[in-house]
């Protein structure tokens, strides 16, 4: 897989679930948190598997990702990644929106920490999830998510397995979440990617749905 | 004289003489292969990401599969002074960075087949694997350095472990 293996009109394409999706995922997020929320135009490009990591920031960035499996008619994986700083502000502001109660992280357990993060990561890739396969017209099944904690590339380790199979080329659809946390005094705006990441031969399936094959 | 620096990225396989120190960052499911000699004073690195090139020999980075890699790591090292019988290996990685209760999937497990194929391939040349740190849910930054020989491994949390 590289640059040649899509025609720009399938790239378009692709940017284009990439952007229904991460719509989604959005207004998801930005109803679970009563927060307005922000998204980039994806960016879509093929890029080298042994530097997806420079894409999101340093290789030792302490980041949170939530990890989701979706098997069905569009096989792939999604990791919601963000710095592990600013995945502290998104659990304080969905504590405090669930609450009514402004809690420091620190003072938030870590059970609890986590499961809120667990949560928002499986609201946002589902919801994601959902508006692709819609459009694509196919059944999903969604796993449980995983969640850690670590450094940038060791996390990113998992998307460069997948395309590393295939090539030496991944292809990055970068979409970006800004949570603007507003009048808020307490807490401060959040940032998310959506990582996805589709089996091997997926896109095919994906591009042969939409009539771009 | 002061010791040179590398840094190695995914795939890469560098082969170096003492002092030097090789340092990868932020090993996952990949694997951080140490080579070396103590007695021709050389050392060797590789970032191994996945275990099989499946017969795509040469066509990729040579360091990218386990199955490539070491023996390619150990051919260079013998080419830069190194003799088989003094050779030692220390690897460490091969997390698992996820894991889906009730999901087994397959590729979340290629840490484990790291190790395996990473392992069995060195015996199989009988270099002896003298000091290891794999396996686990957490990622790694490991330095090799030609000073002591010894393998600093880094883990987020856990602080530093030398192997």
């Amino acid at each position: 897989m590289d640059e040649n293996t899509f025609s720009p009109m399938q790239l378009d394409a692709i940017r284009e679930v990439g952007n229904i999706g991460t719509g989604n995922a959005a207004t998801a997020l930005s109803k679970m948190l009563s927060c307005k929320t922000m998204m980039d135009v994806p960016d879509v490009k093929f890029v080298s598997v042994y530097e997806l990591s420079k894409y999101y920031g340093n290789p030792t960035d302490t980041v949170a990702a939530v990890f989701v499996r979706s098997i069905g008619g569009f096989m792939c994986s999604l990791i919601f990644i963000q710095p592990e700083e600013e995945s502290h502000f998104m659990v304080e502001l969905l504590l405090k929106q669930q609450f009514g109660t402004y809690i420091p992280y620190d003072e938030i357990p870590e059970h609890m920490s986590d499961s809120a993060l667990t949560e928002v990561g499986n609201i946002v890739l589902s919801s994601f999830l959902n508006a692709i396969n819609l459009l694509l017209g196919t059944q999903h099944q969604i796993s449980v998510p995983g969640v850690a904690h670590d450094m940038l590339s060791s996390v990113l380790d998992v998307a460069a397995s997948v395309f590393g199979q295939m090539g030496e080329m991944a292809l990055l659809i970068k979409t970006e979440l800004k949570v603007d946390a507003g009048k808020n005094e307490d807490v401060k705006d959040v940032r998310g990617n959506i990582i996805l990441i589709p089996d091997p031969d997926a896109l095919n399936v994906l591009l042969d749905k939409l009539k771009v094959s | 004289m002061a010791e040179n620096n590398y840094i190695l990225g995914m795939a890469d396989l560098l082969v170096a003489p003492a002092p030097v120190k090789l340092v990868t960052l932020g090993l996952g499911s990949c694997i951080g292969l140490v080579v070396f000699d103590s007695y021709a004073r050389v050392a060797g690195m590789a970032h191994i990401m996945l275990p099989d090139s499946r017969g795509r020999l040469g066509a990729e980075k040579i360091g990218k599969f386990a199955d490539t890699a070491v023996p390619s790591l150990v051919e260079e090292m013998l080419k830069r002074g190194a003799t088989r019988p003094h050779l030692k290996a220390k690897i460490a990685g091969g997390a698992q960075m996820f894991a889906l209760p009730g999901a087994p999937v397959d590729f979340l497990t290629v840490g484990a087949k790291n190790v395996k194929e990473t392992t069995m391939r060195l015996a199989r040349l009988g270099i002896a694997l003298v000091a290891s740190d794999t396996g686990g849910n957490k990622g790694r930054t490991i330095e090799f350095s030609t000073s002591n020989w010894m393998l600093k491994v880094k883990t987020l949390g856990k602080g530093v472990r030398e192997i």
